[in-house]
């Protein structure tokens, strides 16, 4: 289990738990699951949805810690702002991974499917919940060996992420050819913010609708840049 | 006839860091500026002091005004200021009470060649009756400064806005650098050819009913913004705003036609949006050549400068920075004989005249190769 | 550029509750430089939120091309357009202005924004690169500005001040653009000459006697450019771009 922790969000938003998973056996009936809670009514769907309240996503296609950070963080940004273009902040961070703006191709391409056997599963929280407690409501979901995230690098699959970002072509990439060392930091850069979609969703958005509960950074940067860090220029 | 007489006095500010090579004149000196490089004719009468104080003694002006929809051709503007050129100076100098000037200035620079050369005609006439010499000057840097001693702004960034100019202008190393200016059309240019386009009368002024006109406007359109560096461009909007008048949207009456009409765009709301951007990205430069230069204050001149939306936008920006912002009103902004006549007996004082053989005009006398001599 | 703050700061932190465990693997602290586009008064609201979230995003946009391109830029990091926010990667290094002659120097951009890096002049020693050798320098300043052009991003303000060296994980130097707040696209010869042209001023205006230095900068964007070099050089011996550039 681990933890990303955003000092800058609001504290209900702050903290995310993540759960790295080898060898997972489930997958098939994870997915069918996670099917059946969206479509379930009534009670029984709260409780089955919240079972599976997490962002289930196929860790070979995520290539660092900071990757991760960035789709967790650009999602919580949406939320605040009331720009999530997907249902829930869960689902956002699929959306955020995959560089088209397409949603049924980021959840098919990033989420889990019944070939999965590497697994991310993200928890965005308030941090209330002991990690203990949110360890043993993912086992609960998902059966598979528990593996420090800090093992992303021995699972990410390189090829299949050159494909999904179309970096094959890329100067970038040719250039650093032969030195893995060097192509997997080169890719791991670009991907970490890699959509047009994500940069132009205001545009679509109406612009006056901003939710001031959950602050954003930017308005965190005004009132506490003191606090916040260095100003250098 | 737009003359107006001033009496009131200008004191220099005398705030400059270096001391100023300009010294006080032995004796006071009377100059006569005259000014033709667009459809306004200008004499004026200004008056340097002992002590080093300048005094405007008359500011006569002669707008030469086309119908509505028509923009003015060199060929008549040029007679209208021969028409006028003597009444007007007679005007002048009578409101002056004074005879005949110490020092005849006269305008060279940048702006049409015919109405210019009727004017400099007229200029070195003058200087040969009655045996004054005649100084040659650039009529952005006459704009400069005769804003600088009205308002009293030391060392601006200049935004010189109007029909045939747009430019962001520094001072620097006796030399008034152009920072910005537009890669197409002026702004004036821009503003006057759509109130054509839409009809507006060309009486005060085409802008100045532009200016009217956007009060009402409620909708801003969206328009190009387009900023390079410091320059921007400018005939794209104007194809942009034109655009709408053909939109299906556009009601050139600006009324709708039944109560279930609410999706409509009047002519108000073309001159709102079209001064919005435009003046947005002019406030824009300037506060980037601001930032680059370091300096804290704006002066704004030139026949746009009278907009009172542009003087605000620059006063909120100016505010922003904890800056000042420097304005004058249409006597000065709009072009003036006075303002020839304050450069000119500048230059004059630093001991340059211009021989009569060289007296003829440019054209494309750009503001940058001046050498302002009287200024540290 | 202006009116623009620029923090540093990490996107994420290490969680209060491992803070006291004293568990400090993965602290997640890099830093990230965050540039911030205030809002600006004069501007009617409308055209001024459209305006910030276009440059933003079209900011991040010129990076991420560059990236791809790889042309060394930082990362971008995070993106909030409607707020005019924009995250990307610390770039742990010297500018260049630094390290040449007479760059040191009092900086004439900027003059309002508190500066409280006051710092010695910088040693080029320090990259591992004589002083001899800044025509090294000048040729990673030239590559990296031609691979830039060659995917058609021009800068727009390019000085010594907007390029820093930094050492990379195998200790070579390594020259970064940065800044690309008034970057835009275009394939016109023109506009990648006035690039050219703009820092050929900066050069000269801050460091004296650079034009053996700035021909090497011209020979190596030669070098990377290839075929399209001879209609840049033409526009750029005609001084036709010193028309459209007044600084």
């Amino acid at each position: 289990m681990d933890l990303f922790y955003f000092p800058h969000l609001a504290p209900d938003r702050a903290t995310t738990h993540i759960a790295l998973f080898r060898n997972v056996k489930n997958a098939a009936e994870l997915r069918k699951r996670i099917i059946a809670a969206a479509t379930t009514e009534g009670e029984a769907g709260d409780a089955a949805r919240e079972e599976v309240n997490f962002a289930f996503i196929d860790a070979r296609l995520i290539t660092s810690r900071l990757h991760l950070q960035t789709a967790v963080y650009q999602s919580l940004l949406a939320e605040a702002q009331n720009g999530l273009r997907t249902r829930t902040v869960h689902s956002e961070v699929l959306w955020n991974l995959n560089p088209t703006n397409n949603i049924t191709e980021a959840i098919r391409r990033y989420g889990v499917s019944d070939a999965t056997t590497s697994l991310l599963v993200v928890r965005i929280d308030g941090g209330n919940i002991p990690v203990e407690e949110m360890q043993s409501r993912i086992q609960k979901v998902v059966e598979g060996e528990l593996t420090p995230l800090s093992k992303l690098r021995e699972i990410t699959d390189w090829t299949t992420i050159k494909k999904y970002h179309k970096l094959a072509s890329e100067l970038s990439v040719k250039a650093a050819q032969g030195d893995l060392e060097k192509e997997t930091a080169v890719i791991d850069n670009i991907v970490t913010i890699d959509q047009d979609q994500s940069l132009l969703r205001d545009a679509f958005q109406s612009i006056v609708d901003l939710n001031w509960k959950a602050i954003s950074l930017s308005k965190l940067c005004v009132s506490t840049s003191n606090n916040l860090g260095t100003i250098v220029q | 006839m737009a003359g107006i007489i001033l009496p009131t006095s200008f004191i220099m500010p005398g705030r400059l860091k270096k001391p100023t090579p300009l010294k006080n004149p032995e004796r006071p000196y009377i100059a006569l500026g005259l000014e033709g490089s667009a459809n306004k004719l200008g004499a004026g009468v200004i008056k340097h002091s002992e002590d080093g104080t300048a005094t405007v003694l008359s500011n006569v002006r002669h707008t030469y005004i086309t119908p509505p929809g028509e923009g003015f051709q060199p060929r008549d503007t040029a007679l209208h200021h021969r028409e006028w050129a003597l009444k007007v100076i007679n005007d002048s100098l009578a409101k002056a009470n004074c005879e005949v000037s110490r020092c005849s200035c006269r305008l060279i620079g940048p702006g049409m060649g015919a109405p210019l050369q009727s004017v400099a005609l007229v200029a070195r006439t003058l200087s040969l009756l009655y045996n004054k010499p005649l100084v040659g000057v650039n009529h952005c840097v006459g704009h400069i400064e005769m804003g600088r001693e009205i308002t009293g702004a030391s060392n601006p960034v200049v935004l010189y806005v109007s029909g045939g100019n747009t430019q962001v202008i520094a001072y620097s190393r006796q030399c008034y650098r152009i920072f910005g200016e537009t890669l197409d059309i002026a702004v004036g240019n821009c503003l006057d050819r759509f109130a054509r386009v839409i009809n507006l009368s060309n009486d005060p002024s085409p802008g100045y009913n532009i200016e009217l006109e956007a009060k009402r406007g409620k909708r801003l359109v969206s328009l190009p913004y387009a900023t390079k560096g410091m320059d921007i461009s400018l005939s794209g909007i104007l194809t942009s705003v034109e655009a709408y008048t053909i939109d299906k949207r556009f009601r050139s009456d600006g009324q709708p036609r039944d109560e279930n009409d609410t999706d409509i765009i009047t002519p108000a709301d073309l001159c709102f949006s079209l001064q919005e951007t435009v003046f947005a990205m002019l406030v824009e430069i300037t506060e980037r050549a601001m930032a680059h230069i370091g300096s804290k204050e704006v002066l704004i001149v030139g026949g746009v400068g009278c907009n009172e939306r542009l003087q605000e936008m620059m006063g909120i920006m100016a505010q922003e920075r904890n800056g000042q912002v420097f304005a004058t009103d249409e006597r000065f902004c709009i072009d003036n004989g006075i303002m020839i006549a304050q450069a000119g007996l500048l230059a004059f004082r630093m001991g340059q005249t211009t021989p009569l053989a060289k007296t003829s005009c440019t054209q494309r006398f750009r503001t940058d190769q001046v050498h302002v001599a009287w200024r540290a | 550029m202006i009116r623009q703050k620029v923090y540093k700061t990490s996107l994420a932190s290490l969680h209060p509750s491992l803070v006291a465990s004293g568990n400090t693997e993965n602290k997640d602290d890099s830093p990230i430089l965050i540039k911030y586009r205030f809002s600006k008064g004069y501007r009617h609201k409308t055209l001024d939120t459209t305006l910030t979230k276009a440059r933003v995003a079209g900011e991040a946009r010129a990076l991420i091309r560059c990236l791809r391109a790889g042309v060394n830029v930082p990362g971008v990091r995070m993106v909030d357009a409607a707020e005019g926010v924009l995250g990307i990667e610390w770039i742990d290094g010297k500018s260049v202005r630094r390290l040449l002659p007479g760059g040191a120097e009092e900086e004439d951009e900027g003059v309002d924004e508190t500066l409280d890096d006051i710092e010695d002049v910088d040693h080029l020693q320090e990259f591992d690169i004589s002083v001899g050798e800044y025509y090294q320098m000048m040729g990673l300043i030239g590559t990296e500005i031609a691979k830039m052009h060659l995917v058609d991003i021009i800068h727009g303000d390019l000085t010594t001040s907007n390029m820093m060296m930094r050492r990379t994980a195998s200790g070579k130097p390594d020259l970064v653009l940065i800044d690309f707040g008034l970057s835009y696209q275009s394939s016109l010869v023109e506009d990648k000459a006035v690039d050219l042209y703009v820092l050929e001023r900066a050069f000269a205006s801050t460091h004296p006697d650079s034009e053996p230095m700035f021909q090497s900068v011209l020979d190596a964007y030669q070098t990377q450019t290839g075929k399209e070099w001879n209609a840049i050089k033409k526009r750029l011996d005609d001084g036709e771009c010193t028309s459209s550039v007044q600084r």
